[in-house]
């Protein structure tokens, strides 16, 4: 059954028709930085 | 050194103080104004101020990776992949200098991301790998479960691109095979990881692109098992992108089990999410797989009707090749209902945009 199917879908569903999931970019951020280092500075002045 | 000379080297050093304060100031403002375009969607104006801030210029080489990094980033987004990878081997380059494993870790990911899109596949696993290995000694378990879903999309994509054109999925050449079974051990990998940290988004990901290798490895039951799993994620969030996404590739793999009213289904809600999102580009996909489907099911007049719809979307759109393709379609479908003067029409109009977008297939196809 699968094969049929399969052979008569085939003018109409192409590989490229999926839709993929987005990438996942790896995030660095100038705020974080300066977050990171304003929580240093108070752990450090505790 | 006497008392004025002195002075004078103080006045100097001060001054040099002052202009590195202030140009520390400066490129920072620049960069953290580029940051907040760029989360707005504004790619284009926060490339603007990275590269600013870049002039202006930094000896904080952490906040230089970071300038770097969202360069790299926004023009992917931008989809200028040679920039894209520019910046992220600068990023690269610069970590390693440092010492800063993390960031190499992240820039490492970034430019896999980027040589996939740009089908240099050996160079991006090699990334991929360096990615793993360092989330892996920093026993970071997000960055290692990134690299796992990064390697798997490395792999996915290189099976689909030695897909033969036109193939059916589960009906591709040994070499796809192999890598998109790749890609599912790494999405299955990656799936150990993301339900150990409870992170649902990732899963959910993941599932989408499990479920996108099956379909192409022809285990369709599977892929339908990881689409709803996708779904049901997408609904927990919210999520109406992933949600349509979803309803879509469900609608794939049921047209290849032969379960074409299940099918038909999920193309509805594809539909309905396209329009609620405003999508026109993916409101037409949807109504041109309907419209297949409707002929799959032999219902030429639903057919016909869908395909309409599709005509007038890909016209609206000034898409060429989708007003062919539906012309083409709407041409069939009229021959099997015996209204050969509609027949004609679309057969010539399909003729002509075959002749204009240079589609010799189709123009033969016209011509036939």
């Amino acid at each position: 059954e699968q094969q049929s199917a399969g052979a008569s879908s085939k003018p109409i569903i192409h590989s490229d028709d999926i839709e993929m999931e987005p990438e996942t970019m790896e995030t660095k951020s100038v705020t974080d930085y300066f977050s990171q280092m304003h929580m240093g500075t108070l752990v450090n002045s505790c | 050194m006497d008392e004025s000379g002195v002075l004078i080297s103080m006045r100097d050093e001060d001054q040099s103080f002052h202009v590195r304060y202030r140009m520390e100031a400066s490129c920072l403002e620049l960069a953290l104004e580029g940051e907040r375009l760029c989360k707005v969607g504004d790619y284009n104006a926060g490339v603007s101020f990275f590269q600013a801030a870049i002039e202006v210029g930094t000896e904080d080489l952490q906040v230089l990776s970071a300038i770097y990094s969202q360069l790299g980033n926004a023009y992917f987004h931008l989809h200028d992949y040679t920039k894209a990878l520019e910046y992220h081997h600068h990023d690269l380059t610069l970590t390693r200098t440092i010492r800063d494993r993390l960031g190499e870790a992240k820039a490492s990911g970034n430019l896999g991301n980027t040589l996939k899109v740009l089908g240099r596949f050996d160079e991006a696993v090699v990334c991929c790998q360096r990615h793993l290995d360092i989330a892996q000694d920093l026993h970071d378990k997000v960055g290692e479960a990134r690299a796992l879903y990064n390697f798997g999309n490395v792999y996915h994509a290189k099976g689909k691109s030695i897909c033969w054109n036109g193939a059916d999925p589960g009906d591709f050449p040994d070499e796809a095979v192999v890598a998109l079974r790749k890609a599912a051990d790494y999405y299955e990998a990656n799936l150990l990881i993301v339900k150990e940290i409870e992170d649902r988004a990732a899963q959910g990901r993941t599932y989408g692109n499990l479920g996108n290798t099956h379909y192409l490895l022809g285990n369709f039951r599977d892929a339908v098992v990881s689409h709803e799993q996708r779904l049901l994620i997408a609904k927990e969030f919210g999520d109406k992108a992933a949600e349509r996404r979803a309803y879509c590739n469900l609608g794939n793999a049921f047209i290849f089990l032969g379960e074409f009213e299940v099918a038909a289904d999920h193309y509805k809600k594809t539909l309905q999410l396209a329009r609620q999102l405003k999508d026109r580009a993916v409101e037409a996909q949807a109504c041109y797989s309907l419209g297949n489907t409707y002929t799959l099911l032999q219902d030429y007049e639903r057919a016909i009707d869908y395909h309409l719809k599709h005509l007038i979307i890909a016209q609206d759109l000034n898409d060429r090749i989708g007003e062919g393709r539906a012309c083409w379609s709407l041409g069939n479908a009229y021959t099997v209902l015996g209204n050969h003067d509609q027949a004609m029409h679309f057969a010539e109009k399909h003729l002509e945009i075959s002749k204009e977008t240079g589609d010799r297939s189709g123009e033969l196809t016209a011509r036939m």
